[in-house]
């Protein structure tokens, strides 16, 4: 019962600090690095997180608290000269910041301050 | 009805001069006071280059209203704003709720910043103790 709990606990603890991967902290547990390592799954996935630099959220990592329609030294940031709107993977946006600037992008092309179409 | 803030920025014809400009931003604060509505704010931007062109224009001038109002006067707001000369583009946009949320969401952060500095470099320690026990 006990070491059932610990198991857990441990597990829990070591995907917490995935994103941070320090070596000492990681090191000093039994299950940290076994569990990371087992996960990717052997080649079936394929999936190569190493290699690539991980993209951070720019709205997250700035503070933002209020992405604003009016606001287009943030927005064209998100938007490339050809004047589209696109996808997430590019500008390594979260999900919820994706969805507010698509809105925000949106208003100001309506009132002229992005273009539609860039040339 | 509940009131609610939204914000409202037009496009106002360059060609019409400073002064038209300001009787034209009189005449939709206006339309907005008339049934009740507040205007708590404008903002005048200026004449500002369009990304595109709006009916022959490549430049606009730009006024920014907050407003306190109901949904349907912000409606009839807009209807007259369709049929006001002068007026190229218009947008609005209710803003209470994500300017609350984005309070909320500024409130919380200071809190966990308060947080981190309270308590100095220790992020590890009991969380692993009670593992090893």
């Amino acid at each position: 019962m006990s070491s059932e709990n610990d198991n857990r606990a441990s597990g829990e603890s070591s995907e917490g600090s995935l994103g941070g991967s320090r070596p000492a902290f990681g090191g000093g547990r039994p299950g940290g690095g076994g569990g990371r390592g087992g996960r990717p799954g052997g080649g079936r996935g394929g999936k190569r997180y190493f290699f690539r630099r991980r993209k951070v959220c720019k709205p997250c990592a700035d503070k933002i608290d209020h992405i604003d329609y009016k606001d287009i030294k943030l927005l064209s940031q998100f938007v490339p000269e050809r004047g589209k709107l696109l996808p997430r993977r590019m500008f390594g946006t979260c999900a919820e910041h994706q969805r507010k600037l698509t809105v925000a992008i949106k208003r100001a092309r309506h009132i002229a301050l992005l273009p539609f179409q860039g040339d | 009805m509940s009131n609610r803030v939204y914000e409202i920025l037009f496009i106002a014809d360059p060609n019409l001069g400073e002064e038209a400009v300001d009787t034209l931003t009189e005449q939709v604060q206006g339309f907005v006071e008339k049934d009740g509505g507040k205007v708590e704010r404008v903002e005048k931007w200026g004449k500002k280059r369009l990304a595109y062109e709006v009916h022959g224009h490549r430049e606009g001038y730009y006024v920014l209203l907050v407003v306190e109002s109901t949904g349907p006067l912000v409606k009839e707001v807009e209807r007259k704003m369709k049929v006001t000369d002068g007026v190229i583009r218009y947008l609005t946009v209710r803003v209470d709720e994500e300017l609350r949320k984005a309070e909320r969401r500024k409130a919380r952060r200071a809190l966990a910043d308060e947080k981190r500095k309270s308590r100095p470099g220790g992020a590890v320690p009991a969380r692993s103790e009670e593992v090893r026990s």
